[in-house]
């Protein structure tokens, strides 16, 4: 909740797993060299509890609280203006009939796996290519893809509104000299077409961001193992599938959970691409974009609280998945 | 024989090279293209073939957004939300990390870790509700203080500061701050800060580039226009002037210019930042 950026967080998971195994034995040496004398202790734990407590004290008030809180919302009819009423399952119940939180999960189900396997395969492709065939300008290539990041989910779909417009958009005018007739075609209310944009808006964003986990996973493979392969006549496509694949899984791994989170809880791009609507008959309303109309369009704070708890399930769901597979995969 | 192969190879380089770099330009396009439409007059923007050198009408331009709302005004906005926000995360995080890096062995300090750790994994959805009566209860809507004193505790921050100031801080140090007869918070301010000032830049580009890209939370706290933080206001002002594209398009640009004038400063934190994680593994 109002956390740096969501973007980033499960790389910090990341880092912090890797920095466990790599600290733990000198966690023991600590141990070990443990005779100090009790006040000594004493003013210690003091000095910890102090150090950490201006970051906890603004971490239970502002995001342990709501998030407990909302566990109750959940099983509450609330419009926060009346009494708040008690009605057990009955949210998550009702989230469930209704056809628009379908259509969401089905929406949502379609932006997350389409954007990330676009994503990461563009991105794997880049990163291949600037590691390993390009000529020169690599400091290049690794800013230029970086740069859509920097722009606000929310301004690239307005950019992409603009490019897009029915009438006079840039797009329609290559489409219409392609075709040798002017084109008029509204790609913002068509139905089909409006997700694959939402798709298109992530890929441009985030190609860069998966390119460079990659480059990093790639440098740290051996470049001698590439040199005997090149020897022993192996082709390129045999290097890529047989030795840079297998040894870049732990990076593969970390990108495609990485989009995943991400994707499950898409809001932005969708509610500016659509102007908050979700599009012609809902075709792009995201399980994030359900969970915002219901609470701040509908003031249905018990509902709204529920469908947050189905996006946590996801999340965990997809966790889940994502570890049983790679370490079944054996990472 | 072998030269042929070479030659093979070196053709397939560069072909590779040039269809990177036409990539790249595809990347870069919109962008350059936001930039030249901020620069043209209506009736250019929707010539065929579409203009693709800037034009003169960009004080045209910024005249009528002036007309409609004070063009600087967002950009202050989110000047005055990211800058406290991320002075007070950046600080609150290294003091939390650095806690939990230096007294290993206090007791509760597992627990808390664990479940610092443990809330990474809440998606910010699950707040979103109750945060928000939360700040009407406070009287905090429709005010900054939602988008920056809630912000400045950040778990994320804090395992990050945890996990630098662990891999780049040597215990001795400590024993010999204590010898010295440092208190633990003098230790912090004179000789850890000093030591993870790299982590703290890198901390602080995320910091500030997430803030100013920001949406949802603005969205739903944020309720008078006079506030509107960047995405916000340029989003309002696309809907409601949708026609007029190269007002939006010169509007978006001055929203977009600090965000990359911040990235060519200091791109080297903001990779760093990136790769610290994905270079271990």
């Amino acid at each position: 909740m109002g956390n740096v950026s969501t973007d980033f967080r499960p790389l910090i998971i990341l880092t912090f797993i890797n920095h466990l195994i790599i600290e733990a034995p000198n966690g023991k040496v600590i141990m070990a060299a443990a005779n100090v004398r009790s006040g000594v202790m004493v003013r210690r734990n003091r000095a910890f509890y102090a150090s950490v407590a201006p970051f906890f004290a603004i971490f239970v008030a502002f995001s342990i609280f709501p998030v407990v809180f909302s566990f109750y919302l959940g099983l509450s009819d609330w419009d926060g203006f009346s009494e708040p009423e008690f009605v057990g399952l009955a949210n998550y119940s009702r989230a469930l009939q209704d056809p628009v939180f379908q259509k969401a999960i089905w929406n949502t189900l379609y932006l997350w796996f389409w954007s990330t396997i676009l994503t990461v395969g563009l991105a794997l492709g880049l990163a291949v290519m600037v590691n390993e065939y390009v000529l020169g300008g690599k400091t290049y290539f690794r800013l230029v893809f970086l740069l859509p990041l920097l722009v606000a989910p929310a301004i690239a779909a307005i950019l992409l509104r603009v490019f897009f417009t029915s009438n006079g958009g840039i797009v329609n005018m290559l489409v219409g000299a392609a075709q040798g007739q002017p084109s008029y075609f509204n790609w913002l209310a068509s139905e089909f077409w409006i997700k694959p944009l939402v798709v298109l808006l992530v890929i441009w964003r985030w190609t860069g961001w998966h390119m460079i986990i990659f480059l990093a996973g790639l440098q740290s493979i051996p470049r001698d193992i590439y040199e005997a392969a090149r020897m022993d006549g192996v082709g390129r496509w045999a290097i890529f599938s047989r030795i840079t694949l297998p040894l870049l899984f732990p990076s593969l791994a970390f990108s495609i959970i990485t989009a995943t989170l991400g994707g499950v809880q898409m809001f932005d791009e969708p509610f500016v691409l659509t102007q908050g609507q979700g599009g012609t008959n809902n075709s792009t309303t995201t399980l994030g974009m359900y969970l915002y109309a219901t609470a701040f369009s509908q003031f249905d704070f018990g509902l709204g609280a529920a469908v947050s708890w189905y996006i946590f399930a996801a999340v965990v769901a997809f966790t889940l998945l994502h570890r049983s597979i790679t370490k079944r995969l054996g990472a | 024989m072998r030269n042929l192969l070479a030659n093979r190879e070196k053709r397939f380089n560069l072909a590779v090279t040039v269809a990177l770099f036409l990539m790249s330009l595809l990347f870069v396009l919109p962008l350059y293209w936001t930039a030249v439409f901020a620069t043209r007059t209506l009736s250019e923007v929707f010539q065929f073939p579409p203009p693709i050198w800037f034009g003169s009408s960009m004080l045209d331009n910024y005249a009528r957004i002036e007309a409609v709302f004070p063009p600087f005004r967002p950009i202050i906005n989110s000047i005055i939300v990211a800058v406290p926000k991320t002075i007070g995360l950046v600080l609150v995080s290294a003091l939390a990390g650095y806690g939990f890096a230096r007294y290993v062995r206090a007791p509760g300090r597992g627990f808390l870790l664990g479940a610092t750790f443990a809330t990474l994994f809440f998606p910010p959805s699950l707040a979103l509700i109750p945060f928000f009566l939360q700040m009407g209860w406070l009287g905090w809507l429709n005010t900054f203080w939602p988008l920056i004193v809630p912000a400045v505790a950040s778990g994320f921050g804090v395992i990050w500061m945890y996990t630098y100031i662990g891999s780049t801080i040597p215990r001795e140090l400590y024993e010999a701050a204590e010898m010295d007869g440092a208190k633990g918070f003098a230790t912090f301010f004179f000789v850890v800060l000093p030591i993870i000032r790299p982590g703290l830049a890198a901390l602080a580009v995320w910091t500030v580039i997430g803030t100013w890209n920001e949406f949802q939370l603005p969205l739903v706290v944020l309720g008078d226009g006079t506030l509107f933080t960047v995405p916000l206001a340029l989003t309002t002002l696309s809907t409601t002037h949708y026609t007029d594209t190269p007002a939006v398009m010169l509007s978006t640009l001055m929203g977009l210019v600090p965000v990359f004038l911040l990235f060519a400063l200091l791109s080297r934190q903001f990779i760093a930042g990136l790769t610290s994680g994905a270079v271990k593994s």
